[in-house]
């Protein structure tokens, strides 16, 4: 006989992490975007940490400057820091992404959630209404409402909330449909329950992780799209710092002064990007199939 | 078939009135009176008598639904009456521009399904870690707006390499890069989609089969996931294309393509309400006309329901 304990697997307590599964699911991207965010959140704290001047503030002898020990990131046409300017756009770039994103959530939760349970006409007159702000491109509604209201940045938030929520509002009702036709949902109804309790003991749970990815990625798109406006002069208006506005305002200086154009584009990629991989990530991690494979 | 497309479009009119009636409250609800503003526009201070008749001969005093019957009624004869800026007329001014849209907008989405169908098959098909950094670089190009890559792209061709001019006159040869900085980020999205439709797809039973009779991946990607997959790429196909619409007046007006972009912008910086009016309805139409047809393949791939619709 051997001294070895007796191991009866079925028994196991804790299930042996085998490393093979493991392998494929490392979520580097997730871990990858909330650095990022992570990042972002600091750099908009810098102004408190570090001496910057303010993002207003003109140095007229140092325009178009590349690079110096003044300006770490050389400075605009105006004499302005490119760096000042990049991080005191933080809380304007990301805070009307993450107003706009809020303005739809506030409408679009709602809306699915309430058309998914009242079913039937309910359902079918609030899917249609949707299906007719879905039927312009969304961008294009977004240009029109912007042009009636007039060019700025609440206006691009306004409009892109507008036209962004009927995808949001099918998406929800389609995570709350399924989620209450589970067994278990029905388990609890005849077992009793209050409505109330159904849907957040039992429904919200089932719809608050899959809900988390299509956050992540609307949020990324409307941050894309928001600085697209300020790009085109109708979102944010000069001279506040916006990423996509400092791009616009770099345009004339391209040729002079390429590092105007490199720093602020890169802050827009690497905020969107970020918000792609916790979306990304997370449905990675959320992924329960296996593909076959050859 | 014909009965299917009468039905669909009998039930896209209360979609379409709908449009209309979107588009039509937009401009009847926006601030400022319209009258006092082409007045304005004219150069004109007016008495407020003056304003009372033209009003009343405009039919500005009627009420609300009147007027829509109206306006919808001269919609549908595409009369969305004159530009305040110029003063030309609406329709030719964006029937100028429309073409050049259409034309980038339509060979964007040519390229962004090529990009999304070798992306996303390749992510599937080629190793672990090299379908790991070819999604990695499918959610990158998702990430870059497209005005700093159609900026970056400027820098690279125009001004280092000079395989490129910005100041176009609208030739073919002027169309490549604007469509290939729109069909770039449009190809990674579907890309995405693409990746994601098979893998589901071969999380199934019947790819299982058809791996254990031995088929190469080829004839399953084509002969036994395609199939399957097109209908659905065809929606997101539509949709992007109408992503595509709204995109192109970013691209337009960093390349100077003489397309509706520019338009359309000088229309918003003027407050210029008919032609974003116009604008607002065509592009709806072209949209909607475009996920008709996506429609129209979702039906035909799916020998299911092609079979029902036989049998009706």
């Amino acid at each position: 006989m051997s001294d070895q304990p007796l191991r009866i697997p079925a028994l196991r307590l804790i299930p042996r992490r085998s490393g093979a599964r493991r392998a494929g699911k490392r979520p580097v991207g997730l871990a990858l975007g909330l650095v990022l965010l992570a990042g972002f959140g600091l750099l908009a704290l810098a102004p408190v940490v570090l001496d910057l001047p303010a993002p207003d503030e003109m140095d007229l002898l140092a325009r178009l400057s590349g690079p110096t020990a003044a300006h770490p990131l050389g400075t605009d046409h105006l004499g302005r820091d490119v760096l000042a300017r990049l991080v005191g756009a933080i809380p304007v770039s990301l805070g009307a992404a993450l107003a706009a994103m809020a303005a739809i959530l506030a409408i679009s939760l709602p809306w699915g959630v309430i058309a998914a349970l009242a079913g039937g006409r309910t359902d079918a007159v609030m899917m249609r209404l949707a299906d007719i702000v879905m039927a312009f491109p969304m961008l294009v509604l977004a240009l029109a409402i912007i042009g009636f209201m007039g060019a700025s940045l609440e206006a691009s938030i306004l409009g892109v909330a507008a036209a962004w929520w009927p995808s949001n509002a099918r998406l929800v009702r389609a995570l709350v449909l399924s989620a209450s036709h589970r067994d278990f949902v029905r388990a609890a109804y005849l077992a009793g329950a209050s409505r109330l309790r159904v849907v957040l003991r039992h429904i919200l749970p089932q719809v608050l992780p899959p809900l988390a990815v299509i956050i992540s990625l609307e949020t990324a798109s409307v941050l894309l799209a928001l600085s697209s406006l300020s790009f085109l002069g109708i979102g944010a208006q000069p001279p506040t710092p916006e990423w996509g506005a400092m791009l616009n305002e770099a345009r004339p200086f391209f040729a002079q002064a390429p590092h105007m154009l490199v720093v602020p584009g890169l802050a827009v990629t690497l905020a969107v990007l970020a918000f792609n991989l916790v979306g990304e990530g997370l449905q990675a991690l959320l992924d329960k199939r296996e593909p076959y494979r050859w | 078939m014909l009965r299917f497309i009468l039905t669909r479009l009998a039930t896209a009119i209360p979609t379409l009135l709908g449009m209309s009636l979107v588009a039509f409250l937009i401009v009847a609800l926006a601030p400022g009176d319209p009258v006092l503003m082409e007045l304005r526009a004219m150069g004109i201070v007016p008495e407020p008598e003056d304003v009372a008749a033209l009003r009343s001969e405009f039919g500005l005093d009627d009420p609300l639904l009147h007027r829509y019957v109206d306006w919808l009624w001269r919609a549908l004869q595409f009369e969305f009456g004159t530009s305040v800026a110029t003063g030309r007329n609406v329709m030719t001014e964006i029937g100028l521009h429309l073409p050049a849209t259409l034309a980038l907008a339509v060979s964007a989405l040519f390229g962004a399904i090529a990009i999304s169908l070798t992306l996303g098959s390749l992510a599937v098909v080629v190793g672990r870690y090299t379908g790991a950094g070819l999604r990695g670089l499918t959610i990158l190009l998702v990430s870059v707006p497209s005005f700093w890559l159609a900026l970056l792209l400027i820098y690279a061709f125009v001004l280092k390499l000079g395989w490129a001019r910005l100041v176009g006159d609208g030739s073919p040869s002027d169309l490549v890069l604007p469509a290939v900085t729109l069909s770039l980020a449009a190809g990674a999205a579907l890309g995405r989609m693409v990746y994601e439709r098979i893998r589901a797809e071969m999380s199934e039973d019947h790819i299982r089969l058809a791996i254990a009779k031995g088929l190469s991946p080829g004839r399953i990607l084509i002969g036994h996931i395609a199939p399957r997959i097109i209908g659905p790429l065809a929606t997101a196909w539509a949709n992007a294309f109408g992503g595509l619409l709204g995109g192109a007046v970013i691209v337009e007006s960093i390349f100077g393509w003489p397309g509706l972009g520019q338009l359309i912008l000088q229309a918003i910086a003027q407050r210029d309400f008919p032609v974003i009016q116009a604008y607002l309805v065509l592009m709806g139409l072209i949209f909607f006309a475009t996920s008709l047809l996506a429609d129209l393949v979702v039906i035909l791939s799916d020998p299911q329901l092609r079979r029902r619709l036989s049998d009706e």
